[in-house]
């Protein structure tokens, strides 16, 4: 495949695909835990927002798979659901499952706040498709993000040691969203990235740090490591198995 | 943990394009005006088929359904426009009008 972004070099179209499948990866995984609320969500009305949240990310997901698919000359559809559980790049506050309610938005704050750190940098990325793609997505982010919010708020007033206790558990592992990438000095020198990974990891804790004061108290000292989009848990193959399990019924199978 | 039911109830009322009569859609269930219209959203518009949504608390709506009130039992006739035809009344204004330009 030439046709897609030929001003790209081949150091360049892996450091971009890199970057796509870590955001993809998250969009994708964060959006099947929270699928797994359907049906038993507090109540009705939030069951539906829940599923329908779930699905929004689903679909960046696939946007983003197929942004990938196109620079790589992959499938999309197998680049979801056809890899091991080892070769997924999410952080490492998505190898968690859903755990209670209070666990479930406590990550979803954790996870809507950085990334739309993320996406208000990756808008203005020098790969134009994925510019738009963010800008995009932002419009539907910033939905998601209120809606977290409000659950934050409100489990605040009403269970506030689940929600601190979930939010010390995360801290850590949410801190990995901006884990470095490997190739992340030529997406910053080539504008794919327009800033690097611990520059919008400053941004987002200063902006979650006082939100989450009042909750649970002053957080530890955290950074992303070099490791945080390896390593997959358990709790992790256990939905890979769930989610694959579909497409590997009838593998090679036309949908 | 004391678990606090989501007793309150919203009307929600849309706009399926500016301009339009904002018509009753339905309701939902919410703790707060805040998920309200998350739901609201969620229930009548997230399918791109709402301009602009109004939720309303069921309690904040002054009802009024008393028959003696709405359906009087004595005659009203005298009170509805029927049998008075407004062109007639317009053709006559017009004439006058050109007779008097004459």
């Amino acid at each position: 495949m030439t046709a897609v972004a030929p001003d790209l070099d081949v150091t360049a179209r892996e450091a971009l695909a890199e970057l796509l499948l870590s955001v993809a990866d998250d969009e994708f995984i964060i959006g099947f835990w929270d699928s797994e609320w359907t049906g038993i969500a507090p109540m009705l009305e939030e069951d539906v927002a829940t599923s329908s949240i779930a699905q929004d990310e689903i679909g960046h997901a696939r946007a983003l798979y197929e942004l990938l698919a196109e620079l790589t000359g992959q499938d999309a559809d197998l680049i979801a659901y056809g890899r091991e559980p080892d070769a997924f790049r999410h952080a490492a506050l998505l190898n968690h499952a859903r755990g209670d309610w209070a666990f479930s938005v406590a990550r979803r704050y954790l996870y809507e706040t950085a990334d739309a750190v993320r996406l208000g940098s990756l808008a203005r990325s020098a790969h134009e498709p994925l510019a738009l793609l963010a800008g995009k997505m932002r419009r539907e982010e910033t939905y998601h993000l209120m809606h977290a919010e409000a659950w934050l708020r409100r489990l605040a007033g009403g269970a506030p040691d689940r929600l601190a206790d979930a939010i010390a558990t995360l801290w850590p592992d949410a801190q990995e969203v901006f884990a470095p990438l490997a190739a992340e000095s030529t997406l910053v020198r080539t504008g794919l990235l327009p800033e690097p990974m611990a520059s919008l990891h400053a941004t987002w804790q200063a902006r979650v740090r006082p939100e989450l004061l009042p909750i649970a108290g002053e957080l530890p000292a955290a950074a992303p490591t070099r490791d945080g989009r390896a390593g997959r848990t358990d709790e992790f193959r256990w939905l890979h198995a769930e989610f694959t399990s579909v497409f590997a019924s009838e593998e090679g199978a036309t949908w | 943990m004391s678990v606090e039911r989501a007793e309150g109830v919203w009307e929600v009322f849309r706009q399926e394009d500016e301009g339009d009569p904002m018509v009753h859609a339905g309701n939902v269930n919410a703790p707060d005006e805040e998920l309200a219209t998350h739901y609201a959203r969620e229930f009548y518009g997230r399918r791109g088929e709402s301009h602009r949504l109004w939720i309303v608390a069921r309690d904040a709506i002054t009802e009024l359904d008393d028959p003696d009130l709405l359906k009087p039992p004595f005659d009203r006739s005298h009170k509805k426009p029927g049998g008075y035809i407004i062109k007639h009344k317009l053709d006559a204004a017009k004439r006058r009008a050109v007779e008097a330009a004459e």
